[in-house]
């Protein structure tokens, strides 16, 4: 049996796009894109950032969140 | 040896917001007795928080730009984080573009 084709669809870097080179993370607009609606931090496979990137912004949102300028993931529904 | 350093500061919102620079700018003074200097001071204002911090919603948020010795920004988040004022403090190296980061740290 044939594997089944699954069409590859490189995602568009959202940080190449932007011509963004450091993440600079005050950037709270920026970096907003990068959570779901409950404050998760985004899958790379969702995000089509390269490793380093992703850790970049990773980092970056953990900074945000210390001071209060992003939200920790919450368990609501809907929060 | 001076470094650069970014200083975020969120005070009590509860603060009139044209004292802000004239209180911190008291803080300050550690760094520039240290012989550090002073880039910049940002004050961006009431913000709302993510999340409360000691029953606040929104907090006045200040950023400091710094050349410092490490000793002297050290003392400065010590006596800040001491004031009852100040809801929370962070200090944060300014990354160097990459190329730069190998000869930095040699020197």
């Amino acid at each position: 049996m044939p594997k089944p084709y699954r069409p590859v669809r490189r995602k568009r870097n959202p940080l190449h796009a932007a011509g963004i080179e450091e993440v600079d993370w005050k950037d709270v607009a920026l970096l907003r894109t990068f959570l779901s609606d409950r404050g998760k931090i985004r899958a790379r496979r969702v995000t089509g950032l390269t490793p380093r990137q992703q850790r970049e912004v990773a980092v970056a949102i953990k900074n945000a969140r210390e001071m209060a300028l992003l939200p920790y993931p919450t368990p609501k529904r809907g929060g | 040896m001076s470094r650069h350093y970014e200083v975020m500061v969120i005070l009590d919102p509860t603060l009139d917001e044209r004292q802000v620079a004239p209180t911190l700018e008291n803080y300050l003074k550690v760094i520039r007795n240290s012989g550090g200097s002073v880039e910049k001071v940002d004050v961006w204002g009431r913000r709302r928080l993510a999340y409360e911090i000691k029953k606040h919603a929104e907090g006045i948020y200040a950023v400091l730009d710094l050349n410092s010795d490490p000793d002297a920004v050290k003392e400065l988040d010590r006596q800040l984080s001491l004031q009852e004022t100040v809801l929370r403090t962070k200090v944060v190296r300014r990354q160097l573009p990459r190329g730069a980061k190998k000869t930095a740290a040699k020197v």
